[in-house]
């Protein structure tokens, strides 16, 4: 099997005034196209900071990340950034929509950034939206949805534009167990039915039930769970 | 301690909003300074001259004749009742003095001791140092420290070169030696000596050619001394006048001025207030939560307030000194400006050194304590209400917003309607005018976040379908940010606004003023003795020139002019007696028959200026004016009113064979020629400067060049005023970059998001620029019918009742596409710095999260 998403080496530390910490050291892993992968790990294990340095937001200190053939981090800042804008979706654990757009133009979002027409781009929104089953929010602004609808309405929109990697950083974090439980069931039917490969950063292992794999990152490592 | 940590967390915002606020301080700051020293100058020249005299007998220019004098001392019917003493007082310049206008004293030193006590320490004069005075022709003294200054040394036995001083005098030289210093006993006498040159009567009279005259006599009166006794007494063509009166009406003169370059330096102070208001809010809003929690660890809401309000009291403060700094540098440059505009419009004085009261560095100091107080107090309030440990969401804030911008509006609306009413008032106090302009001003600024709002909502959807993403997402965002960034956008507002005001009144003024320069200036060539004001005919020309000029076998016509200045109920003023021209009575007359007024003034009817009608507040021509003549009191018809730009003392025009017949003056001001129209005014203009060589300071110039020279007065008068709106600008600016800077901080999860979904860097500073030009742009386009209504009020409002001048309003477009380019450019060089922050902006740190 091709192996889709791999990292060695990877190092990375913050200075917090003139004391330096590491937060990843020599971490490694590999993925398969397809895979659903869940990342457990303490507040402040630097599970965030993995995801950032896969998606090309931070640079590591040293290290390969491989993605797709491409070594992301020998690539430029604003090369990393359309490689993300093409190839990767987020959803973040809030404050995932931009407020002054609609629900249906903040789905739209990824499309009209790798300009797809717009008649398409506008079909295939509606089509995500429908999937998560909030075709009819399509005008309605984000600050008029509930906390689960706001993660469906981001969930649409880190597939829409039929990304290769799709990165979570603790999706249901800020849900209740059921809401919770409910966009988890969603983000992995839709995963599984684009046939995605998803990297899911979460400290419920309720959530981590639904990957195919569970690492754990801890002493800057990343450890096979299960 | 909290304060000053959160103030340092954000140390740009802390920086910009202290130099906002030191701007408006150093402004205002500024130009009271050059206020004051003007007007210090002023009482100064004024007590030092005129000493403890209560009174005084003048007689226009014509003088007191000196057998007066004699006649008050001896007379039985008045000896020994008061204190009486002669001076003869004329403005004189010297190289040796540096050519700064002094003023020249003629006095008796027998009857000084109790005038003037700083010229001998109160004891009188010490009669074995100043007999020279007394006994040598042209002999002259100053006080020690001026001689320093100039590096002089008085002779001792003989005048020689050494001690000579060249005093040009009514536009002659003449030669003047010093022969004593006068020390100074205190700091009064130091000062008023400054620019005064003191000499004995005798050579005073002979240095100003007025044998036999005395400018005034000054009289000490006891309390109760019938004034009208002496008065009904003194022969024709002499009045008794109160001193201290006759020293206020020459300075409420400026006073208009002086209240209009105020009026403009609190405007920047205004705009500094809302940079505060903003700066602050924003500090407010974003410490929320913190407040909160505070709240609920059991703080009251007064300590909050009260937290709030150090932290402006802080920036206040320190803004205040910086900006006293500031203004004291400021005031160094605006004290010459206001100088030479008192000097060019109103009087001599001469101003040396920037005096820097107490009182100035103390109402600056507080002002600027006291708006930032002012401007912290809603945020702090707010800051006050936050409920205990609730964090409220963003969308509760925003929704308040919106009800806000509404709100804003119809108070806006209200106050400028207000404001509107308040002009409506029929008053000459300025105060109550620039009230009411305010209130205008603030009440359409007021509305900037309803037509920010409501543009954006109609840009939307075309941006949006021009230019895709961008398009939808700056006019959106710009909405979204209202409540951070309406004030400072009104704050650009009012600063554009003023711009266009201020320009569209000025290019009126100019125009009006060039109109009627080409109405007035109907000769080709001008012949007049120069004097110490640019602007003012006030110095004779000698008759052998008047006649060479007159002779010139190319002229066509000549027309002579006399000015002098006359008593009136109201003090003195400006006549300007003149060879009549019926083109331009008809051309420049605002009240009156064209037809008939030249005939009307060959009887004797005269012509009021305009700014003198409207001082005097006669409107109507049935009446007649009183002058005082050399036979006493005549009663003029008045034939009209005529427009005059030259000065807001007012003038009063007469023919000047009916001057002649009453005054007996042949002494002339100036001649203008029109020249036969096969001459060519520049080689006659040769000729005759050639031909006058020989009379010093007589200069002859074509009406193009006296044209050119009035309109660089002109200009030099709005100088300061350019320049203070200038600062305004500028601090509207700083505001602008503030409010940006802190919507920046605000916002960064938001566009750690955006960039995360994949916009790059170059994207994400387009997306700046959008939202603050479009910001730029609502800014822009509400100045323009603001800035139409300032011009307004400020030409038909301000203008005249400060000035008492008509002005036609020029209506250019050029004005208004500039301030609209200002705004945007303005707003979208604010955004500069934080677009170029975008790139040191951590993704990865906005992403982390609250
Ligand atoms: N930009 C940054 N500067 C300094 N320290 C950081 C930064 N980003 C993360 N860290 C630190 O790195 C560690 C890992 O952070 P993060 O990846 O957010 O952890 P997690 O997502 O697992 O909770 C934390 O100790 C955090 O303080
Ligand atoms: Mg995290």
């Amino acid at each position: 099997m091709t192996i889709f998403l791999r990292f060695h080496d990877l190092t990375k530390s913050y200075y917090e005034g003139n004391v330096k910490r590491l937060v990843l050291q020599n971490a490694h892993a590999e993925f398969q196209p397809g895979e659903m992968t869940a990342i457990l790990g303490k507040s402040g294990s630097g599970k965030s900071t993995l995801l950032n340095l896969i998606s090309g937001i931070d640079a590591p200190d040293s290290g390969q990340i491989w993605v797709d053939g491409r070594n992301l981090a020998s690539l430029p800042e604003r090369e990393r950034t359309l490689f993300r804008r093409a190839r990767i979706g987020f959803i973040f654990q809030f404050f995932n929509l931009i407020p002054t757009l609609t629900v249906g133009e903040n789905v739209s979002l990824p499309l009209e950034l790798n300009r797809v027409p717009r008649p398409q781009a506008q079909k295939k929104a509606k089509d995500f939206l429908d999937s998560v089953g909030l075709a009819d929010r399509w005008t309605t602004f984000p600050e008029k949805l509930s906390g689960g609808e706001q993660q469906r309405v981001a969930l649409a929109r880190a597939l829409v534009h039929d990304p290769l990697l799709i990165l979570a950083d603790e999706p249901t974090g800020n849900l209740d167990e059921e809401t919770g439980a409910q966009v988890m069931s969603l983000l992995a039917k839709l995963t599984r039915e684009q046939d995605r490969t998803l990297l899911m950063v979460t400290h419920s292992a309720e959530a981590a039930s639904y990957a195919d794999r569970v690492l754990r990152l801890s002493h800057g490592q990343l450890v096979a769970e299960r | 301690m909290l304060s000053l940590r959160t103030l340092l967390r954000h140390p740009i915002q802390f920086a910009l909003m202290t130099l906002g606020i030191a701007l408006g301080v150093a402004v205002m700051v500024g130009i009271d300074l050059a206020n004051a020293s003007a007007e210090r100058a002023f009482d100064l020249s004024a007590s030092a001259v005129t000493g403890r005299a209560t009174h005084a007998i003048v007689a226009g220019s014509g003088g007191v004749d000196e057998t007066l004098y004699v006649r008050l001392r001896t007379d039985p019917q008045w000896r020994g009742q008061f204190e009486s003493a002669p001076t003869v007082r004329a403005f004189v310049a010297s190289p040796q003095l540096g050519e700064i206008p002094f003023t020249l004293l003629g006095i008796d030193p027998f009857a000084e001791a109790p005038f003037r006590s700083y010229l001998g320490g109160g004891q009188g004069f010490d009669f074995q140092s100043i007999a020279p005075l007394l006994t040598q022709s042209g002999a002259i003294l100053l006080s020690a420290p001026t001689a320093e200054r100039y590096n002089l040394t008085p002779c001792m036995d003989e005048f020689n070169d050494s001690c000579r001083l060249e005093l040009s005098i009514n536009g002659k030289t003449r030669s003047a030696y010093l022969i004593g210093l006068l020390e100074p006993s205190n700091d009064f006498a130091r000062r008023a000596l400054d620019t005064l040159v003191i000499t004995d009567i005798a050579t005073a009279q002979s240095l100003t050619d007025t044998a036999g005259e005395l400018t005034q006599i000054d009289l000490i009166l006891p309390e109760d001394y019938d004034t009208a006794a002496l008065t009904a007494a003194l022969p024709a063509g002499n009045l008794l006048v109160a001193s201290a009166t006759r020293n206020d009406q020459v300075n409420t003169m400026t006073a208009a001025f002086r209240v209009n370059l105020t009026a403009l330096s609190l405007l920047a102070l205004l705009v500094g207030l809302f940079l505060i208001y903003n700066t602050m809010t924003f500090s407010v809003v974003q410490r929320r939560a913190m407040f909160g929690a505070l709240r609920s660890l059991g703080y009251t809401r007064e300590q909050v307030f009260g937290m709030v309000l150090g932290e402006a009291a802080l920036v206040g403060a320190l803004g205040a000194c910086i900006g006293l700094g500031l203004g004291i540098l400021l005031g160094q440059g605006a004290v010459q400006m206001v100088t030479q505009t008192i000097n060019d419009l109103f009087f001599v004085v001469s101003v040396r050194g920037v005096q820097i009261p107490a009182s100035s560095l103390l109402k600056g100091g507080l002002a600027g304590l006291f708006a930032s107080l002012l401007a912290a107090a809603p945020p702090a309030w707010e800051a006050a209400s936050v409920p205990p440990r609730l964090a409220l969401s963003r969308a509760g804030l925003e929704s308040k917003a919106g009800v806000a911008v509404n709100l804003a509006a119809v108070l806006g609306i209200l106050a400028a309607l207000a404001g509107g009413l308040i002009l409506a008032i029929p008053t000459r106090d300025l105060i109550v005018s620039f009230t009411g302009t305010f209130a205008v001003i603030i009440g359409l600024a007021a509305l900037t976040p309803f037509v920010t709002v409501t543009l954006m909502r109609l840009l939307n959807d075309p941006l949006a379908a021009l230019f895709g993403l961008m398009g939808r997402l700056a006019p959106r965002n710009v909405i979204r940010s209202q409540s951070r960034t309406a004030v400072a956008v009104a704050a650009l507002m009012i600063a554009v606004s003023v711009t266009i005001g201020v320009q569209v009144m000025i290019a009126s003024f100019r125009t009006t003023v060039t109109l009627w320069l080409d109405q007035t200036l109907q000769g080709d060539l001008y012949i007049a003795a120069q004097g110490l004001s640019a602007a003012r005919l006030d110095t004779p020309l000698a008759p052998e020139a008047v006649a060479i000029a007159r002779s010139h076998p190319l002229a066509q016509s000549s027309a002579v002019v006399r000015v002098v200045s006359v008593e009136t109920e109201f003090g003195s003023v400006d006549l300007v007696a003149a060879t009549p021209d019926p083109l331009l009575d008809a051309r420049i007359l605002l009240e009156g028959n064209p037809e008939h007024v030249v005939r009307e003034m060959k009887e004797g009817a005269i012509l009021l200026s305009e700014p003198l009608a409207a001082r005097l507040g006669i409107d109507s021509l049935n009446e007649t004016f009183p002058l005082l003549t050399p036979e006493g009191w005549v009663q003029f018809p008045v034939a009209g009113i005529y427009a005059d730009y030259a000065s807001t003392r007012g003038t009063i025009r007469m023919d000047i064979d009916v001057y002649r017949s009453l005054w007996k003056d042949d002494t002339l001001n100036g001649v203008s020629l029109t020249l036969l129209s096969s001459a060519d005014v520049d080689s006659v203009t040769a000729d005759l400067r050639g031909q006058l060589i020989g009379f010093e300071r007589v200069q002859v110039n074509p009406s193009g060049a006296l044209r050119d020279d009035a309109i660089k007065i002109f200009d030099r008068t709005f100088a300061i005023t350019t320049a203070m709106q200038l600062v305004t600008t500028l601090v509207a600016f700083i505001g602008v970059l503030s409010s940006l800077l802190a919507l920046q901080l605000e916002k960064a999860r938001e566009m750690g998001i955006l960039r995360a979904l994949g916009l790059t860097l170059a994207e994400m500073r387009r997306l700046t620029f959008w939202e603050t030009g479009l910001l730029g742009a609502s800014a822009g386009l509400l100045a323009l019918p603001t800035g139409y209504i300032l011009a307004w009020i400020l030409i038909f409002i301000i203008n005249q009742r400060s000035f008492g001048w008509t002005l036609q309003m020029q209506m250019e477009p050029l004005p208004f596409a500039q301030a609209f380019v200002l705004a945007v450019s303005a707003a979208l060089l604010a955004a500069v710095y934080p677009a170029w922050r975008l790139s040191r902006m951590q993704t990865a740190e906005a992403l982390r999260g609250e």
